[in-house]
C-alpha cells in the first residue's frame, strides 16, 4: 500500500493548493495597505489558461488515454475534436457573445430573442447537458479511487461529488480564473513528465516495440499477468492461448485451473480472475481491434458498424460542441472585451494542442505496457497504471501520485465549474432564487448528477462526454450561431430547434446510456446522434423562423449592431473609450509615471 | 455589529404578492346563470385591459387591443380611436363615411351623431387628444354609454401621460444626483494638490490628473451603465486624492476577483459608498482607519462590500438614511439604494451593516446579467 500512500498525499496536496489559492490568495489580490491596487482585467493568457483548465476534464485526462490504447487511430479524432471545437468558437462565436454581455446561455437567449420562452427552455438543456457533463466525471473519479484503493467505484464517485457540492455550497472553489489557470499547469505537468520519464527510461525497448505495433499481430503481455473481470465480458482470442482462471468460463461456473482458448469468442462472468503467461497475446473485449495493424488504421477501431458516419459524427458534435458548454461560456465573460475573448481563444487552441499530444502517446505506452485493460475493457485506467507498469520502487509511486494529483485536478476543476453553471442557471430560472436558493440549487445540480453517476452502468468517459459534446452541438450551437449571423431567427424558431434537436439528441444519448441501443444503423445512430441532429436543429430553427416572419424581434437591428461593431466604435460595452480620448497625455512616459506610481 | 437590511425579501415578497392579483374566480354551472357577481368582475377586469392598453397613448403598439376591448364592453359593431397624430385603429368593420366624422369632432370638440356614427371627442385637461368612434348598425348603443367610455378612456390616457412624466421625472432627479460632487472634497483635494506643487512636481502632475479622471468619470452624462472595472478606477482615482489629503490616517485595501470586472452596473454606484465610508467614517476622528473594498463573483451574482472600521452610526439611523429621510444634504446611500432597486427590483437593494464605533460594511448585490443593462 505504499503506492497509495503517495497517490492519497498526492490528492491532498491539489485540495490544499486548491484550497489556499481559492481561499486565501490570488483573487487578484494585491494587498497592502499602501498599494492602491488596480483593478486590471484579467490577462487574456492568463484566461486561457483558466479557460483550458476547466476545460480539461476527466475525459481529457484519463479517457482520451484509454481509448487510443482501445481503439487507436479512430480515437485520435476526440481530442481533434476537443481542440478544434474552440476553432469553431473563435471564428463564430468568441467575439460577439462576449460583446453580448451575456453571462449565460439562457442570458443570451433572453437578450438576443426577447423571449421568456427560449429562455426556459435554454435553461433546461444547460441543466441536462451539465448533468450529462458531470456524470463521467464522477464515475471516472470512481474509477480512479478504486484503482487507487480498491474500493467500490460508487464511493468514490459520490465522495468526490459531496466535495464538490460542498465547495460550491459553502462558498470555495468558486469559478476563480487563477486556481482554473493553476489546474490547467497541474494537469499538463501531470500527464507529460510520466510521459517523458517513460519515453527516456524506455528508450532502448522501442525498436523492438515499433516492429511490434505495426505488425499484424495482437498486443502481448510482457510479463505473467493476472487480471480481474468486474463485470461481465466477452473475449475476442485471435491466437490460440493457454491460461488459468479462477471463476466462471465460457458458460462453466466454478473454473479452477489451466484452460486452452482457442480462436474466437469467449466469455468471462464478473469476478473471475484471469492469468496469462508472458508473451502471449492479449484477448480483446469484442468490438475492439484485437490487431495491432487494424488498431493503427483510421476506420477499423470502433465500436459500431459504420466506423465512416461515426467518425464524421463525431467531428461534428465536437467541432460544434464546444462553443455550447455551458461552463466554458462563462469563463469568456471574464474577458475584458470582445477582441480579449478572441485572443484568449487563440491561446487555448495553443494550449489544449500541447496538452492533447500527452494523453495520445500515453494511450500508445499503455498499449505496449499495460495491455491487461483491454480484457477488462476499463482501458480508463491506463494513464493511471502506467507508471507503476513499467517503473520499480518510488520512482514508479512518485509518477503515480502525480498522475493521480492530476486526475483529481481534472474532476474537482471540471466538476465544481460545471456544477457552478448549472446552479447558476437553476437558482436564477427555476427556483426563482436569489443567492439564498444558490445553495439549494447547488445541492440539487450536485445530487442529480451523483445518483446518475452511480446508477447508470459507465462508458468510455470520453465517449460519454462526447454525448455531451453532440447535445450541445444539437441544440446551443445552431441558438448561437443563427442567433449571431442570422437576423431573420425567431424566438418561435429557436424554441422548436432546440426542443426537437435537444430532444431527439437527449432520447439517444438516454438508449446509449442505459444501453437500449441494439447494433447496426440505429445503434450507430443513437451513439453519435450528432450528424443526424445538428442538421435537424438548423432546419428547424430556419423553416419555423422563415414560417413566423412576424415573430423577428423589433430589436434585432440594434441587438446585433451590439454584438458585431468592434469596441473602439464606442458602440458596445467594453474599456471604457473615453479613456483615450479627452485627456491627451504624452503616452509613453506617462504610462511609466503611472506604472511606477501604483506599483510603489 | 447590528444588522439593518435595506432591501429586506419581505419587501420583495409584498411586491409579488401584490402582483399576483389577476385571478379569474371559477363559478360552478348552476350559479353562473346568477351571472350577478362574474359579469361585474368581467367588466371590471376588462376596464383595467383597456386602460392598461392605452397606457401607451392612442398611437401606441397596444391601442388595437384596447378599441376592441371597448367594441366587447358597448356590444358595438365597430369601434374606431382616431389620435391627433392621424393615425387610426379600428375594431370591426371600418366604415368611410366615419373620416368626415371625425374632422367635424377634431374641428368642434363635441360631440357628434350620424346613424349609425356616434363620435365622442377624448379630453385629457381640457385639451383634445383624439376621437372615439364607435359604429352601431342597429342604433342599440346608447350616446350617454359612448359618453361614458370616452370619459374613461380619456381617465386612461392622463393616467398614461402621468405615469411616463413620472417616470421621466424620476429619471431626470437621478441624473441630478449622480453629478454631486462635495465642495468640501474639491477644495481640498486642490488645496493638497497645490502643496505639492513645489516640493513633488511630479507627484502633484499625478494628483492633478486623478482629479481630471475623477471629475471626468463624476461629470459624464453619456449613458446609464459602466463597468465594474470603470467604476474601480474612478475609485483609484478619488483614494489617491483622498490619501494624498489624509497622509498615514488613511489606508486602503481593494480586492476584486476578475470574473466580476466585467459586470455591468449603473454609473457611480461604488464611488459614492466609498466617499461616505472615508467623509463619515474616517474623516470626523483623529486615527488612522482602514477602507476595504471587495468584490466577487457568488453564483449569478456579483458582491461588493464597502467597509471601514471608522465611527459607524446607529442602526436606526441607517434605516432612516436608506429610505431617504436623512438630512437632504446626505442622499448619498438612499441615492444608491433606489438606483439598484429601480435597475434591479426590490430585492437589489443595498446593505448596511453598522453600529456606534464599529464601523460601517455596505453590501452591494447585482446580477452578473441583467437584461437592458449594457455598459456604454
Amino acid at each position: 500500500m505504499q503506492a497509495n500512500l503517495y497517490a492519497l498525499v498526492a490528492v491532498a496536496v491539489v485540495a490544499l493548493i486548491t484550497a489556499v489559492i481559492g481561499g486565501f490568495g490570488i483573487r487578484f489580490a494585491r494587498t497592502t495597505s499602501d498599494v492602491l491596487v488596480a483593478a486590471r482585467t484579467v490577462n487574456p493568457r492568463w484566461n486561457a489558461a483558466a479557460i483550458s483548465g476547466e476545460y480539461l476534464s476527466a475525459a481529457s485526462f484519463l479517457g482520451i488515454a484509454g481509448l487510443v490504447l482501445k481503439e487507436g487511430a479512430d480515437a485520435l479524432w476526440y481530442p481533434v475534436g476537443f481542440t478544434a471545437g474552440f476553432l469553431a468558437l473563435l471564428l463564430f462565436v468568441a467575439a460577439p457573445l462576449r460583446r453580448s454581455g451575456a453571462y449565460s446561455l439562457p442570458d443570451f437567449a433572453e437578450l438576443r430573442l426577447g423571449s421568456a420562452e427560449v429562455r426556459r427552455v435554454a435553461t433546461g438543456l444547460v441543466v441536462v447537458i451539465g448533468w450529462f457533463y458531470l456524470v463521467p466525471q464522477l464515475q471516472a473519479a470512481g474509477l480512479t479511487l478504486s484503482v487507487l484503493t480498491g474500493w467500490a467505484n460508487w464511493i468514490g464517485a459520490c465522495l468526490i461529488a459531496l466535495i464538490v457540492i460542498t465547495n460550491v455550497v459553502f462558498g470555495g472553489m468558486r469559478s476563480i480564473t487563477f486556481m482554473q489557470a493553476f489546474q490547467y499547469w497541474l494537469k499538463l505537468t501531470a500527464l507529460a513528465v510520466p510521459v517523458f520519464v517513460l519515453l527516456l527510461t524506455q528508450a532502448s525497448q522501442y525498436t523492438n516495440a515499433r516492429a511490434t505495433a505495426g505488425a499484424g499481430a495482437p498486443p502481448a503481455f510482457t510479463e505473467n499477468t493476472t487480471v480481474r473481470v468486474d463485470t461481465d465480458v466477452v473475449l475476442q482470442v485471435t491466437e490460440p492461448t493457454q491460461l488459468t482462471a479462477v471463476g466462471g468460463v465460457d458458460g462453466a461456473v466454478d473454473v479452477d485451473g489451466t484452460v486452452y482458448w482457442g480462436v474466437g469468442e469467449h466469455e468471462v462472468s464478473e469476478g473471475t480472475a484471469l492469468t496469462f503467461p508472458a508473451k502471449s497475446a492479449v484477448p480483446v473485449v469484442t468490438g475492439a481491434p484485437a490487431h495491432n495493424d487494424d488498431w493503427l488504421r483510421p476506420l477499423y477501431g470502433g465500436a459500431g458498424d459504420h466506423p465512416l458516419f461515426e467518425t464524421y459524427s463525431l467531428m461534428l458534435a465536437t467541432f460544434l460542441g464546444t462553443m455550447a458548454l455551458p461552463h466554458v461560456l462563462v469563463r469568456f465573460y471574464t474577458n475584458s472585451d470582445g477582441r480579449a475573448a478572441r485572443i484568449s481563444t487563440l491561446f487555448v487552441l495553443g494550449l489544449l494542442g500541447v496538452f492533447y499530444v500527452f494523453p495520445t502517446v500515453s494511450g500508445l505506452l499503455a498499449r505496449l505496457y499495460v495491455p491487461q485493460l483491454l480484457v477488462t475493457g476499463r482501458t480508463d485506467a491506463a494513464v493511471l497504471l502506467l507508471p507503476g507498469a513499467v517503473l520499480d520502487s518510488w520512482p514508479a509511486r512518485l509518477l503515480g501520485g502525480l498522475v493521480v494529483a492530476g486526475a483529481f485536478a481534472a474532476f474537482l476543476s471540471t466538476s465544481s465549474g460545471l456544477m457552478v453553471g448549472v446552479a447558476g442557471v437553476l437558482s436564477t430560472d427555476v427556483l426563482h432564487g436569489r443567492a439564498k436558493d444558490f445553495r439549494l440549487a447547488a445541492l440539487l445540480a450536485g445530487l442529480v448528477p451523483m445518483a446518475m453517476a452511480v446508477t447508470i452502468p459507465p462508458i468510455d468517459i470520453a465517449r460519454a462526454v462526447g454525448l455531451a459534446f453532440a447535445v450541445a452541438a444539437s441544440s446551443f450551437c445552431p441558438l448561437l450561431v443563427l442567433g449571431i449571423w442570422w437576423r431573420n431567427l425567431t424566438d418561435a424558431g429557436a424554441v422548436a430547434g432546440l426542443i426537437i434537436g435537444g430532444g431527439v439528441s437527449v432520447a439517444a444519448v438516454f438508449g446509449t446510456l442505459l444501453g437500449l441501443a441494439p447494433g447496426g444503423w440505429v445503434g450507430s445512430v443513437l451513439g453519435h446522434p450528432a450528424a443526424i441532429t445538428v442538421p435537424l436543429t438548423f432546419l428547424t430553427m430556419v423553416v419555423v423562423s422563415k414560417v413566423t416572419p412576424k415573430r423577428v424581434p423589433s430589436d434585432v437591428a440594434r441587438v446585433l449592431a451590439r454584438l458585431h461593431a468592434p469596441e473602439r466604435l464606442g458602440l458596445t460595452p467594453g474599456p471604457n473609450p473615453n479613456r483615450t480620448g479627452t485627456v491627451r497625455r504624452p503616452a509613453d512616459q506617462d504610462a511609466v509615471n503611472r506604472a511606477g506610481r501604483h506599483r510603489r | 455589529m447590528a444588522a439593518a437590511p435595506a432591501g429586506s425579501a419581505a419587501d420583495g415578497a409584498a411586491d409579488d404578492a401584490a402582483c399576483g392579483g389577476s385571478r379569474r374566480r371559477w363559478w360552478p354551472p348552476w350559479r353562473r346563470w346568477r351571472g350577478r357577481e362574474p359579469l361585474s368582475i368581467e367588466t371590471l377586469a376588462l376596464g383595467r385591459r383597456i386602460a392598461a392598453d392605452l397606457t401607451e397613448g392612442l398611437a401606441g403598439p397596444r391601442a388595437r387591443s384596447a378599441a376592441r376591448g371597448i367594441r366587447r364592453v358597448l356590444a358595438a359593431d365597430a369601434v374606431g380611436l382616431a389620435a391627433l397624430s392621424g393615425s387610426m385603429v379600428w375594431a370591426g368593420h371600418p366604415l368611410p363615411e366615419a373620416a368626415q366624422l371625425i374632422e367635424d369632432v377634431m374641428r368642434t370638440e363635441s360631440v357628434a351623431v350620424l346613424p349609425p356614427f356616434i363620435a365622442e371627442p377624448l379630453q385629457v385637461n381640457d385639451e383634445l387628444v383624439g376621437v372615439l368612434v364607435v359604429t352601431s348598425v342597429d342604433g342599440t348603443v346608447s350616446q350617454p354609454a359612448v359618453r361614458e367610455v370616452a370619459l374613461w378612456v380619456a381617465y386612461a390616457l392622463e393616467r398614461g401621460r402621468l405615469e411616463s412624466s413620472a417616470d421621466i421625472a424620476a429619471q431626470a432627479e437621478l441624473r441630478a444626483l449622480r453629478a454631486e460632487i462635495s465642495p468640501h472634497f474639491v477644495y481640498n483635494a486642490l488645496t493638497v494638490i497645490a502643496s505639492f506643487v513645489r516640493s513633488d512636481p511630479d507627484r502633484a502632475r499625478d494628483l492633478m490628473l486623478d482629479f481630471a479622471d475623477y471629475t471626468r468619470y463624476s461629470l459624464a452624462r453619456h449613458g446609464d451603465y459602466t463597468t465594474v472595472a470603470d467604476e474601480f478606477r474612478a475609485i483609484e482615482a478619488y483614494l489617491a486624492l483622498q490619501r494624498a489629503v489624509l497622509g498615514e490616517r488613511l489606508r486602503v485595501q481593494i480586492r476584486v476577483a476578475p470574473e466580476v470586472l466585467a459586470v455591468a452596473v449603473p454609473y457611480l454606484v461604488l464611488q459614492p459608498l466609498v466617499e461616505n465610508a472615508i467623509r463619515h467614517g474616517i474623516e470626523p476622528r483623529p486615527e488612522p482607519g482602514l477602507v476595504q473594498v471587495h468584490g466577487e463573483a457568488v453564483g449569478t451574482e456579483c458582491v461588493i462590500s464597502v467597509e471601514d472600521d471608522g465611527v459607524g452610526m446607529d442602526p436606526e439611523l441607517a434605516v432612516t438614511l436608506l429610505s431617504g429621510h436623512g438630512d437632504p444634504n446626505c442622499v448619498g446611500l438612499a441615492n444608491v439604494d433606489r438606483r439598484l432597486r429601480s435597475v434591479y427590483g426590490p430585492y437589489y437593494g443595498l446593505m448596511v451593516e453598522t453600529a456606534q464605533a464599529a464601523g460601517t460594511r455596505v453590501i452591494v448585490r447585482v446580477p452578473r446579467f441583467q437584461p437592458g443593462v449594457v455598459a456604454s
